[in-house]
């Protein structure tokens, strides 16, 4: 019955994801993300590992929830498995499993010794499955883009006095975007405050500068009008581009002054509101010439601006709290997010700082297989799988793989056998870094190929899922079958009679 | 500072840039592989499965080598400071 509803109707439950995705897209439009390679830590005062065992990651997060759903999917084909032959599985997931289960099975049994073929086979389809679900958890909507959004520094010690200093870096504005949730402003890249003081300082030498400009040029026309009459200062009239008729008693330089300070003035106010128009709130749009060592210039312009910007963030603020200062609109995700930002309250020296930081988000969850931690241990218990194995069919022998000394002074090629050994040796450690890397780097490269997709084409990166979905079975299908050929390899001796075929499939791999 | 930071960045830029030449191996393994395995399911299409599941693994391994070369221009870029 269930399975008639839902036929051809599927077709529109994806057509309506899209449709909200791209809604979703519009309303948050994705910011180009901060890439970080070891695992997001997990602000403190969030989700805290016992027995110190360290810092909570995202990574390790979805770590477990793989664990938990690998339970769960064992759970669960137990319990439909069929009781007797006779019964024929029904189910369209259980049949799915099983059919995949089943070419598995099929296509280690033609490649591993039957004796060791089950050790061999559960820790084929362990490493699959786990790898398999870990690559498909950068599919996952959001996973990467759905976080904690914290402020984001860097510790600085300082050499001297041994003091730990909070240091902003890059990072974006954030803004009220729905459901009381904050998103980062693709639009507005954070600017520090001195970086802010910078530009305001360098835009007043530059108007003062216009001024004196303007200043000098009207001293030489004035003095112009007094030597040569009333073309000379015509001329220069025209030349100054103002187009009214200057002579000698229109000429003020102080008025000329004054108006190309006003010039740049209205200039840099323009491109103030410009930025506060993409809803900045830092950088040019906040400070107000006031704040500098102004002469007799008054800046009313510029106040006025600042006490908008601050209204505006106010307004926009959907729970209508008033904002008093802009720093207060930075801290409130905090309140939403379990205040772990009170630790962070206690940690920075100054706390002049913290009126504008920089945002980032820290994805609650990122796939495991972008963390080196999960890729090397699996590697790590692969390998060390593949040593019990080989001990298990071998005995002490399986040594004699890597130290090949009986034949040294037997035949004139026994100093060959020794260093092939000791090659093996070595790449047994290679064969570690090898798996660790490679799942590494495609699934790390295919969730920055995502973010960046995402990024450039918002509505429609899907095709680039598809790819990253036959990465994911590809690279979880390698991981599994280089163990369960590596296994195999470490349960036959070299030392056999038919050394010569093992050789050729050693040099295969 | 800004000066020295543009410096850093350069170097990182043309630093990632080298690495990645190592992916032209990787390509050219692909490449092989992929059309030794053609021509072999050309020639016997009954096997094609055997020799697609051995070609993908083939493939698998030659992209290892060029994913080592991203890993490291990826080093380079997000971890190196």
């Amino acid at each position: 019955m269930r399975k008639g509803f839902w036929d051809g109707k599927r077709r529109y439950v994806a057509l309506l994801m899209l449709i909200a995705g791209i809604f979703v897209a519009l309303r948050v439009p994705p910011v180009v993300p901060i890439i970080q390679l070891p695992g997001e830590k997990y602000p403190p005062g969030t989700i805290e590992l016992p027995f110190g065992l360290g810092v909570m990651t995202n990574t390790l997060m979805m770590s477990i929830i793989v664990w938990i759903l690998l339970v769960i999917l064992a759970l669960y084909v137990r319990s439909r498995r069929p009781k007797s032959g006779a019964e024929v599985p029904r189910g369209g997931f259980y049949n799915l499993f099983e059919m995949v289960f089943e070419g598995l099975y099929g296509f280690v049994s033609g490649l591993a010794p039957e004796r060791y073929f089950r050790p061999i086979f559960g820790m084929f389809m362990t490493i699959f499955l786990i790898v398999l679900l870990s690559n498909w958890a950068e599919l996952l909507p959001g996973i990467d883009s759905v976080g904690f959004i914290e402020p984001h520094y860097e510790i600085v010690v300082d050499e001297e006095t041994g003091e730990a200093q909070h240091v902003p870096t890059d990072g974006w504005e954030i803004y009220p975007a729905f459901l009381g949730g904050w998103a980062l402003n693709g639009q507005c890249d954070w600017v520090s405050p001195e970086a802010e003081a910078q530009a305001d300082a360098d835009a007043f030498a530059s108007a003062e500068q216009a001024a004196e400009e303007a200043r000098a040029e009207a001293e030489l026309e004035l003095k112009q009008a007094g030597g040569h009459g009333e073309e000379a200062t015509e001329a220069a009239a025209e030349e100054s581009g103002h187009g009214e008729e200057a002579t000698a008693s229109t000429i003020d330089p102080d008025a000329r002054a004054e108006e190309a300070f006003r010039e740049a003035e209205a200039a840099y106010v323009a491109q103030k509101q410009a930025r506060r128009d993409r809803g900045c709130y830092t950088g040019v749009a906040q400070i107000a010439w006031s704040d500098l060592d102004a002469k007799n210039f008054s800046d009313t312009t510029v106040e006025d601006d600042h006490a908008a910007t601050e209204d505006e963030v106010a307004a926009d603020a959907e729970h209508g709290e008033t904002t008093d200062d802009l720093a207060a609109a930075g801290e409130e995700p905090s309140e939403e997010n379990g205040g772990e930002e009170e630790e962070f309250h206690v940690d920075p020296n100054d706390p002049e700082q913290r009126k504008a930081w920089p945002f980032v988000v820290l994805p609650y969850i990122r796939s495991p297989s972008t963390d080196l931690n999960m890729t090397l241990a699996l590697a790590l218990s692969a390998m060390a799988m593949v040593q019990v194995i080989g001990f298990q069919a071998l005995g002490l022998g399986y040594l004699r793989k890597f130290f090949a000394f009986e034949n040294l002074f037997k035949s004139p090629l026994g100093a060959i056998d020794v260093f092939v050994g000791l090659l093996e040796l070595i790449g047994e450690f290679a064969k570690v870094l090898s798996f660790a890397f490679r799942l590494l780097g495609n699934i790390f490269a295919g969730s920055i190929l995502l973010f960046v997709m995402s990024f450039l084409v918002t509505v429609m990166p899907w095709p680039f899922f598809m790819l990253e979905f036959f990465v994911g079975i590809i690279q979880a299908l390698v991981f599994a079958l280089l163990t369960a050929i590596f296994m195999s390899l470490a349960t036959v001796s070299h030392h056999h009679d038919d050394e010569h075929g093992e050789h050729a499939e050693e040099g295969a791999h | 500072m800004e000066q020295a930071q543009a410096l850093i960045i350069l170097g990182k830029a043309i630093g990632a840039g080298i690495a990645m030449i190592g992916a032209l191996g990787g390509g050219i393994g692909i490449g092989l592989a992929v059309s030794g395995a053609v021509q072999a399911m050309g020639r016997n299409p009954d096997h094609t499965p055997t020799i697609q599941t051995n070609m993908i693994l083939g493939v698998a391994f030659a992209e290892a080598v060029a994913i080592y070369a991203l890993v490291v221009a990826l080093i380079i870029l997000f971890v190196l400071q």
